[in-house]
């Protein structure tokens, strides 16, 4: 609230004349801010832009690219709720038509992905856009094997990255993404990062993908896997349970408008057996735990995988797809802590890892084995629904 | 109340009485009278305790009873302000419980009144036995004791199991081979720690309890610090070497998250 206040008095002084575009940036380092506004400048050589940025004193910035003053950003690693609330302020005082807020480490991004970006949000038929990045292999993971998937199945949306790095909305979808921020502000959830892509599918909003290729994709900057999966997942997870009304009915998948790109092949030196150890080592240590959220067939089947060799090391996707809805059915009913659970799940996590990097080793499109994983849990949907109507009915 | 005790002793005195063909002073009489006596003190002593426990069931009931009926005007209320829907509009998706928030508050006074009532009727127990009586029962002032060394206990084992699968989780995720053997260590460590508080409370063992809990639980400790100083010598040498690195690299944020691999980024 406070920073909502301080956003208006900053704002207030400046002249407001309609713009076209409103870009917020995350707090950079004042080089890498130099390098994305020479991006922007690329990107826009005509359009009026409005640049958010808490240090507004820069210099040889173009006529039409406007530097105003932002409230501090928290987006040190991926767009939280707060900047989504700044960022529809804004936009309102300087009556921009689109907004384009850029993660960390957005200098990367080419003038041409920008461009397009910003294109697709000012067009005025579609209200939320996601941008498609070209990454190297084994990189972003837990999107691969958890978010995506699950994201794919529950909302019906087939965008790749739902852990929201940048993004292109219109001020429709602004008011909408501000309103359900203040919201997560007030229930102390600030840490919530896994929702607009969801919140745009239950509002009903037009959502797109945009081929933006090569990013550097930020870090967190604590490198705890525990911490990072709880807050990751455990963000996903309670926007499954929120929007439980949403899910439960049945919905169409849109179309395959892409083809999946290939990426290149990966060259096998990743430490898969030490991957496979960590998961054997829980698989005899954690029965007790998983024994609470998973049924007896999982449990059974994580026994048959526990004794192959780490080369031959493979996790069925279909059982990837109900070990993750158990997890969200444990989730919603706190079987267990929610510390507990999302600690419990790393080794599951590693153990699918190893698997994809076996079956990206033997030849096979990382790409195409990801859509197989997407495919398993849209078959296995009516199981969550049916735990989740019914949670006693434990099983298949 | 001492004309019924002693009509109940004349009557026993009848019952008890010797067979014709013995003398008065003989041992049938001495029986008798300790006999008598036995049977006094029983009667005394279940008429000094009668008070207490009435008074610890009328005060249970009489707090089950206002429970009932303050639940009962708390979910009415409740329900006419639509408590559940501006809680929901409050709090947003924030909390999201099983059971409607009233429901919850309504269950929550009940009980609430229900231990209330709990803790006055032993309190009432344990007064009325204090003044009523001079005659030496010592379980009986023991139920509050009682009472609160089962609340201990409680609370320890929860807490224990608690700390064991964080200690087990953190331990399986860190790749110790150890985890199940720490976690286990620190689940005795609390529990034996429970234990010794509540013993403590129940006022029994006396320095016995104090000396075994320091044997047992410096025995554990001592246990643990040996097994995890020499099993994970590797682990906190590796932990400092990569310190020491990143320190020296000044680049104080990883760049993989924990990654088993070089090679592979989780985000």
């Amino acid at each position: 609230m406070t920073t909502e206040n301080s956003t208006s008095a900053e704002t207030s002084t400046i002249d407001q004349t309609t713009a076209d575009l409103l870009v917020v940036g995350a707090a950079v380092p004042p080089e890498e801010f130099d390098a994305l506004l020479a991006n922007l400048a690329v990107a826009f050589p005509v359009e009026t832009v409005v640049i958010a940025r808490q240090d507004q004193q820069v210099a040889n910035a173009p006529a039409n690219l406007r530097m105003i003053a932002a409230p501090q950003s928290s987006a040190a690693w991926m767009l939280k709720p707060a900047d989504f609330v700044n960022a529809y302020e804004i936009a309102r005082e300087q009556r921009t038509r689109a907004i384009l807020m850029l993660g960390s480490e957005a200098h990367s991004l080419k003038p041409q992905a920008l461009r397009e970006l910003a294109d697709a949000a000012l067009s005025g038929t579609i209200d939320l856009v996601v941008p498609r990045y070209t990454l190297p292999p084994h990189t972003g993971l837990i999107n691969s094997a958890i978010l995506y998937p699950l994201t794919r199945a529950l909302f019906a949306t087939r965008t790749r990255f739902p852990l929201t790095i940048d993004l292109a909305f219109s001020t429709r979808m602004a008011e909408r993404l501000a309103t359900v921020g203040k919201r997560f502000a007030a229930a102390n959830q600030v840490d919530a990062i896994v929702w607009p892509v969801n919140e745009a599918a239950v509002a009903g909003f037009a959502m797109d993908e945009v081929d933006v290729g090569t990013r550097s994709v930020p870090q967190p900057s604590d490198p705890d896997m525990n911490t990072i999966l709880a807050l990751v997942t455990g963000s996903l997870f309670a926007d499954i349970e929120t929007k439980a009304a949403f899910w439960q009915r049945p919905r169409r998948l849109p179309p395959v408008r892409r083809p999946v790109p290939e990426t290149p092949l990966a060259d096998g030196t990743a430490d898969i057996a030490r991957m496979v150890e960590a998961f054997r080592l829980a698989n005899a240590n954690l029965q007790e735990i998983w024994s609470l959220v998973l049924p007896p067939n999982s449990l059974l089947a994580l026994k048959r995988i526990s004794v192959l060799d780490a080369q031959s090391f493979h996790m069925p996707e279909n059982l990837w797809a109900r070990i993750v809805f158990d997890f969200v059915i444990a989730y919603k009913l706190r079987t267990i802590n929610r510390g507990h659970l999302m600690g419990a799940l790393i080794p599951l996590y590693l153990a699918w890892v190893a698997s994809h990097l076996n079956v990206t080793a033997s030849g096979a499109s990382s790409e195409h084995h990801i859509e197989a994983v997407a495919a398993a849990f849209e078959a296995d949907k009516p199981y969550l629904v049916a735990r989740w109507r019914w949670p006693d009915r434990f099983g298949s | 109340m001492q004309n019924f005790i002693a009509s109940i002793a004349q009557a026993s005195q009848l019952a008890l009485a010797p067979p014709a063909y013995v003398d008065d002073g003989s041992i049938w009489h001495h029986i008798s009278d300790a006999l008598n006596q036995s049977l006094y003190r029983v009667l005394t002593l279940l008429i000094a305790v009668l008070p207490g426990i009435l008074a610890f069931f009328v005060a249970l009931a009489v707090f089950t009873l206002c429970g009932m009926l303050i639940s009962w005007l708390l979910r009415r209320c409740l329900s006419w302000i639509k408590f559940d829907q501006r809680l929901a509009r409050m709090s947003g998706d924030g909390w999201t419980p099983s059971s409607p928030p009233t429901e919850i508050v309504a269950r929550a006074s009940f009980w609430l009144c229900v231990l209330l009532g709990l803790i006055i009727g032993v309190s009432a127990f344990d007064a009325s036995y204090a003044t009523g009586t001079a005659l030496p029962i010592s379980l009986l002032p023991y139920v509050t004791h009682v009472v609160g060394a089962v609340f201990l206990l409680i609370a320890g084992i929860v807490i224990a199991r608690f700390l064991a699968r964080s200690v087990l989780i953190s331990a399986v995720n860190a790749q110790l081979q150890y985890a199940r053997f720490l976690s286990l260590g620190v689940k005795w460590l609390v529990l034996v720690l429970t234990a010794a508080m509540a013993l403590d409370h129940l006022e029994v063992g006396g320095k016995i309890v104090e000396l075994a809990f320091g044997i047992l639980f410096g025995g554990i400790v001592l246990t643990l610090t040996l097994a995890v100083g020499l099993g994970s010598r590797d682990l906190v040498s590796r932990s400092l070497e990569s310190r020491v690195e990143r320190t020296g690299e000044h680049s104080p944020i990883a760049h993989t998250a924990s990654s088993s691999s070089e090679q592979i980024r989780h985000f």
